[in-house]
């Protein structure tokens, strides 16, 4: 029997695919999805336990999920098994790759943070000189993030920012904290603006695919969705040179099985949907393909201080420092671009920043709860060519299928950038009456954020781009990567509402192309 | 099953519910004087099992007597017991679970707490004549100054100071997590644990 040619085949269920089906099957268009992991039942799935009842008593199996920071015991099980689908690096350049394989993708976990990109991270080349721009600008994505963040339900405060556009918000209006006004007050005095986060309020548990995006796009009856099916590559038609399905594995029978459609929209996470590409050795023209890797440096607990000033409370105590370095001649620094500060002045801080033990640290621990500040720096990273992934031809996965080879690290201008934002938020602490306790500026490994970013950029040229400004392959017609693979640059700002808009403004312009039958 | 569990399972039961009163009476166990719990007859018992450390000593394996004396004394200065309802880490088992779970580690861990508690042993011979267990309070405290030295980002070189640096994170974590340290607290060391995917 020969099985349903599909209109468009997606591969991937989080936020880029998920997006790519609500607005394709919305339009009558017949889409099969595939995702390599399961459909979760969340109720059977999770249970309330208690650390000691846990082998390891919350500390975690030694050695079991080595590159990801963010395992617990407790959640294990939720990330990719590295033994599964393994990666290899360069032992002095490690790479955290952190991925989820169940139907909703990583939207299911993800911090929420919910910015848009300024034209500083569009035209960011017009701006300081460095590598490229991309070949749209924030006005023409505008319509959809606009239209994204109703639907996941986005609440911040709107500022009027130049480096932070406001978006279509649930507008946050509750009171500072006492010591956040102080603290702003040291801001404004040096010309750095505090806003409320951004964040994606979603519904009930979560602010994910799963539920915002899939359930609608199941309801028109034009999408069927395979969970467990670990595409292995793309085939393509020997006549056309045109994508015509997919090879997959079944996850539980390592079945080979082949999915056929007229079109392929790739959202399987930046580097699996690059991996993918990369395994069937198409839309490579430009030898683009693989680099320009980058995410964000991520330094947790950049800045530990103790409020020493009484009172302190009454309103939110968190706040967001967007970029506000570099935003005049592009190079006002010894580093160009910038970063953001996540921070919060009413914490308690981890007892091992606290130079005691016993009874003595009991105590610290008493007097300094709700008085710490601390801050997260999420800085840009330079897209280079030099940060790149490739095919390991030695190694496979469970499913027989080669993994990616990394070769990427941190550079000088990250350095740079890092020491000034941790410089910069002790400063505004130490003059809003806040005692340092401990500060460093070393980053996680890259890929700790969670925020892989290039590989598969677009671009006008073909030459240095493997997608244009559509999401769509300057190689081939019919195939589109709608997720964070597309980025040219990726700013500061955490990048799901932009991979949301992108992929909405993609699908849309794939939709206009098929019923003008130019694909 | 340990009495005081039978006993919760017993209290688990709503008073006068309906479920009760549909069912007959059953007559009491002459030898043991307790009725068992009524239950529907398609209902499935729900057992209350206790963890092997509730019923169970832990056999430590990994360190050498000298290095298990000094990681306890090590221990119970960290974390002392701080009140009747706050159990130190001795009463809650964490050297025993520290035995197990840095025997179960890398090489690179397994070092960092061979070479500290050996140090430690090797400070108080040299400074007390005495194992680092039998130091008094106060002559361990000496031995502890790194831990009063301000935090850095690079480990500490020294061995000893890079092992209370580890040490006292795990040996405070091994204690908030026991099952000795979460009783009587709701929502102590308490987590959403994800069974593995089908």
């Amino acid at each position: 029997m020969s099985a349903t040619e599909y209109d468009v085949l997606i591969i991937g269920s989080g936020a880029s695919g998920g997006m790519a089906a609500h607005t394709l099957t919305q339009k009558g268009v017949k889409c099969l999805m595939l995702d390599a992991g399961p459909l979760v039942d969340f109720n059977r799935v999770r249970q309330t336990k208690q650390a000691y009842e846990l082998p390891y008593h919350g500390f975690g199996e030694p050695g079991r999920l080595p590159h990801v920071v963010q395992a617990t015991e407790f959640n294990a099980n939720q990330w990719v098994d590295e033994k599964e689908v393994p990666y290899t690096h360069d032992p002095n350049m490690p790479f955290n790759w952190v991925r989820v394989r169940m139907i909703g993708g990583k939207s299911l976990f993800w911090a929420r943070m919910s910015f848009r990109l300024s034209d500083y991270e569009f035209k960011a080349k017009d701006h300081d000189g460095f590598g490229e721009n991309w070949p749209i600008d924030h006005a023409e994505l505008a319509p959809y993030y606009s239209r994204v963040e109703p639907i996941f339900r986005v609440t911040g405060r709107s500022d009027g920012l130049k480096q932070l556009p406001d978006g279509v918000f649930i507008e946050d209006t509750a009171p500072w904290s006492e010591s956040m006004n102080r603290f702003i007050g040291q801001a404004k005095k040096r010309d750095i603006p505090v806003t409320k986060m951004r964040s994606s309020l979603g519904k009930g548990q979560f602010a994910s695919s799963f539920n915002l995006l899939l359930p609608e796009a199941m309801e028109t009856g034009n999408l069927t969705i395979v969970p467990n099916a670990v595409v292995r590559d793309l085939t393509v038609d020997k006549n056309t040179g045109l994508i015509n399905g997919a090879n997959f594995v079944d996850r539980h029978s390592k079945r080979e099985m082949h999915a056929k459609a007229r079109v392929v929209v790739v959202g399987a996470s930046c580097l699996e949907s690059t991996r993918i590409l990369l395994n069937s050795k198409v839309a490579n023209s430009s030898g683009a393909l693989g680099h320009y890797l980058h995410d964000q440096t991520y330094i947790t607990q950049g800045v530990v201080a103790i409020d020493k000033a009484p009172g302190g409370g009454g309103g939110r105590s968190g706040g967001y420092i967007p970029r506000f370095v570099n935003l005049k001649q592009g190079k006002e620094e010894d580093f160009i671009r910038g970063y953001a500060l996540d921070f919060n002045l009413a914490g308690t801080p981890d007892p091992k920043y606290i130079p005691a033990y016993g009874a003595e640290l009991d105590k610290a621990l008493a007097d300094y709860r709700g008085k710490s500040a601390s801050v997260t720096i999420m800085g840009e990273v330079l897209a280079r060519y030099e940060n790149f992934v490739s095919i390991d031809k030695n190694v496979v996965d469970a499913y027989g299928i080669p993994v990616l080879h990394f070769q990427c690290k941190y550079g000088d201008n990250e350095a740079k950038m890092l020491k000034h934002a941790m410089n910069k938020f002790e400063e505004l602490c130490h003059t809003s009456d806040f005692e340092t306790l401990a500060k460093h500026d070393q980053p996680w490994p890259p890929g700790y954020s969670i925020h892989e970013l290039g590989t598969c950029r677009m671009g006008d040229d073909p030459k240095k781009s493997v997608l244009n400004k559509w999401n769509q392959s300057h190689d081939i017609k019919n195939l589109f990567v709608v997720d964070g693979s597309s980025f040219v640059t990726g700013g500061y700002q955490n990048p799901t509402m932009t991979i949301l808009a992108l992929s909405m403004r993609a699908s849309e312009h794939l939709m206009d192309q098929m019923k003008a039958r130019a694909i | 099953m340990k009495r005081r569990g039978f006993f919760k399972s017993l209290a688990a039961i709503p008073a006068g519910s309906a479920l009760l009163a549909q069912q007959p009476a059953a007559p009491l166990n002459p030898t043991q004087g307790i009725q068992p719990p009524a239950r529907a007859a398609d209902e499935l018992p729900k057992l209350d099992t206790t963890v092997a450390e509730g019923a169970a000593d832990a056999m430590p394996r990994f360190f050498t007597p000298a290095q298990f004396s000094a990681l306890e004394k090590v221990s119970d200065v960290i974390m002392p017991a701080a009140g009747s309802n706050s159990p130190g880490a001795l009463a809650a088992g964490a050297p025993e679970f520290l035995d197990f779970m840095i025997g179960d580690s890398g090489a690179d861990r397994q070092h960092i707490y061979r070479a500290g508690l050996d140090g430690l042993n090797a400070q108080a011979k040299r400074q007390f004549n005495k194992a680092f267990s039998d130091l008094d309070a106060t002559q361990a405290g000496t031995l502890l100054a790194p831990l009063r030295q301000p935090w850095t980002y690079e480990e500490p070189a020294d061995p000893v100071a890079r092992f209370l640096r580890a040490a006292k994170i795990d040996i405070r974590t091994a204690t908030l997590n026991s099952r000795e340290y979460g009783a009587g607290r709701r929502f102590a060391g308490t987590g959403q644990y994800w069974y593995p995917l089908d």
